[in-house]
């Protein structure tokens, strides 16, 4: 009995005093695991998703020989080779420039159109003959553009569980511009004539055609880097370089008259040059540096 | 007796309060205990380091070398610590799991390969996974058309009436299969994985012919279409992905015959058995989401 008043009054007065303490233990312990998860929260919120990446592009030149093409283009393909210079400020930021010369092709819709055409210039016809609508057609023998360039994407990919490389997303703006041609020649453009100074004869298929020179526009692109290994990637691109444009030379705004009218309409019009690219980046200098 | 028991049990107490404030301490002071793996110095940090210092490891002479006098190690042995923490390789597990499950794919695409007409298509897929890399599926297509501007421009400036059709539906039962994966990080911030698979099946499309003249009736194709592509599949969440794609649908499709006049094949049938065949490429880009059924997995592996 006694043995037991004891025991009780031990394992009660032990109790309070276990209740006590861990109350204080709790009380401490509560704020120490706040802190701890609002440090350990805030420390990884400000880490990096990758250390020890490898820094492929920053601080790094680039110089690209590249080969374009257009994509699905109206009455010629543009087939080229150039160079693309860029300069990586940081590994997400660069600035650079690229120059293509191109040789022009037939699109297979011209093909088909011309196969149906009349062989000479009829003036009785609406209809265009093969040369008056062959040489009215331009070419662009020179294309580039100036641009600011960003990668907010790289990672890293294996291809059938072999090869592990490098790759980075890209987009790019900036000014384009390209060098357009034409050559009609004089006894198929013979139409010298403009709106403001004669009356128009209402024939178009012999007027010149006004699609070439000089043309300033914009430029968009996005592409990718695969890096072969610390200094030479395949850049495969798609490249918008959009400017006025009248690629069939051809009367546009219906007004049967090639050239400028009296509502300033010269029947040229904002563009968009599609081209798909592609190029093996060299990387100057050759050494790629780490991040922590 | 009982002053003994008391401070017993105190004591006992205070031991476990102490051992757990100790505890709390040290969880507290964790964040600080980062891994400096390359400067033990405690250098600071400027975001990069030069690797020229740094001797390359060439594995070809790692393989090559005589290993004959080697020692080996007790890896029992309870004192056996690792040189530094380079050696501990961290693996992430497959962020995502596909194996037996399917996915419901609701997808718009559009051509991009014709210069005179472009059509839109809505579609879904249904696609069952055997293995992680390898799935057997379904879908099916309807489109819409849109002509472009050289459809209205050949017309005016050169006189001639193009030689359209369009695609009215198709279906197909498609083989994926993975070769590629990988993850890339977005603004240095926010990891994301993705996979890259090609696709090859076989279905049907059907095609109707846009009339020059419309005086006269169209008609239809049904034709046997082989397909093969390559799409990018981005994981977001365990049951949702993001998929882009390009594919090549390849048909030869029948067109109006070119004399076609009020003379001659005036009625549908005859303009078909005249009709002009052709090799098609349609060549869509194809953007989807994908429902995973079901919803979430599980590894059956350990970590």
């Amino acid at each position: 009995m006694t043995n037991l008043s004891f025991t009780r009054a031990g394992l009660v007065s032990g109790t309070i005093a276990a209740v006590t303490a861990l109350t204080f233990a709790a009380g401490t312990l509560t704020p120490g695991i706040a802190r701890a998860d609002e440090a350990r929260k805030s420390s990884l919120d400000d880490q990096p998703a990758v250390r020890h990446r490898l820094l492929l592009v920053a601080k790094r030149l680039e110089v690209t020989p590249l080969f374009e093409s257009t994509i699905n283009a109206d009455f010629r393909h543009f087939i080229g080779g150039g160079l693309k210079l860029e300069y990586h400020l940081s590994d997400m930021l660069s600035f650079g420039g690229i120059v293509v010369g191109s040789t022009a092709l037939d699109t297979k819709l011209t093909k088909r159109i011309m196969e149906t055409l009349e062989p000479n210039p009829d003036d009785t016809t609406r209809e265009p003959s093969v040369q008056e609508f062959e040489q009215r057609l331009n070419t662009m023998p020179l294309h580039g553009a100036l641009y600011v360039s960003i990668t907010p994407w790289y990672g890293k990919l294996a291809a059938f569980g072999k090869a592990f490389v490098n790759f980075d997303f890209y987009f790019q703006a900036g000014f384009g511009f390209a060098s357009l041609k034409s050559s009609c020649a004089s006894n198929i453009c013979s139409d010298m004539g403009s709106w403001q100074t004669d009356m128009p004869d209402d024939n178009p298929n012999n007027d010149p055609p006004l699609n070439d020179g000089f043309r300033p526009g914009l430029y968009l692109g996005g592409g990718i880097h695969v890096f072969v290994n610390e200094f030479i990637a395949i850049d495969l691109a798609i490249r918008d370089y959009a400017f006025s444009d009248n690629p069939s030379g051809a009367d546009f705004n219906a007004d049967l008259f090639v050239g400028e009218n009296l509502r300033g309409d010269d029947d040229n019009r904002f563009l968009h040059h599609l081209f798909a690219g592609v190029g093996v980046s060299i990387m100057f200098p050759m050494k790629a540096k780490r991040t922590r | 007796m009982r002053g003994r028991n008391l401070i017993t049990s105190t004591l006992a107490t205070l031991g476990i309060a102490a051992l757990l404030l100790g505890g709390t301490r040290e969880a507290a002071a964790q964040p600080d205990d980062e891994i400096e793996m390359d400067d033990p110095g405690g250098a600071v940090d400027e975001g990069e380091i030069e690797m020229d210092g740094e001797p390359e490891r060439d594995l070809d002479a790692d393989l090559a070398a005589d290993t004959g006098g080697a020692v080996k190690v007790d890896t029992t042995s309870g004192d056996l610590k690792p040189v530094s923490w380079q050696d501990i390789v961290v693996v992430m597990r497959k962020p995502f799991l596909k194996i037996r499950r399917s996915d419901l794919m609701p997808f718009l695409s559009t051509t991009m390969n014709d210069n005179m007409v472009r059509h839109y298509a809505a579609g879904g897929q249904f696609n069952y996974f055997l293995t992680d890399v390898l799935a057997v599926g379904v879908e099916g297509q309807y489109y819409t058309k849109q002509f472009r501007e050289p459809f209205d421009l050949v017309g005016r400036q050169a006189r001639r009436l193009p030689t359209i059709n369009q695609y009215n539906f198709s279906a197909a039962l498609n083989f994926h299969y993975v070769p590629v994966y990988g993850k890339f990080a977005i603004l240095d911030k926010k990891l994301v994985a993705w996979e890259t698979y090609f696709t090859a099946g076989v279905g049907v499309t059907q095609s109707e012919v846009v009339p020059r003249d419309p005086r006269f009736s169209s008609f239809t194709n049904l034709l046997i279409t082989p397909n093969i592509g390559a799409s990018m599949r981005f994981f977001l969440f365990q049951w949702l992905t993001v998929n882009v794609g390009i594919r090549d649908y390849i048909f030869v499709d029948k067109f109006e015959p070119v004399g076609r006049s009020a003379t001659m094949f005036t009625s549908a049938e005859a303009a078909k058995a005249n009709a002009d065949s052709a090799l098609i490429n349609n060549v869509m880009f194809q953007v989807g989401l994908s429902f995973w059924i079901p919803p979430t997995f599980e590894y059956t592996t350990f970590r």
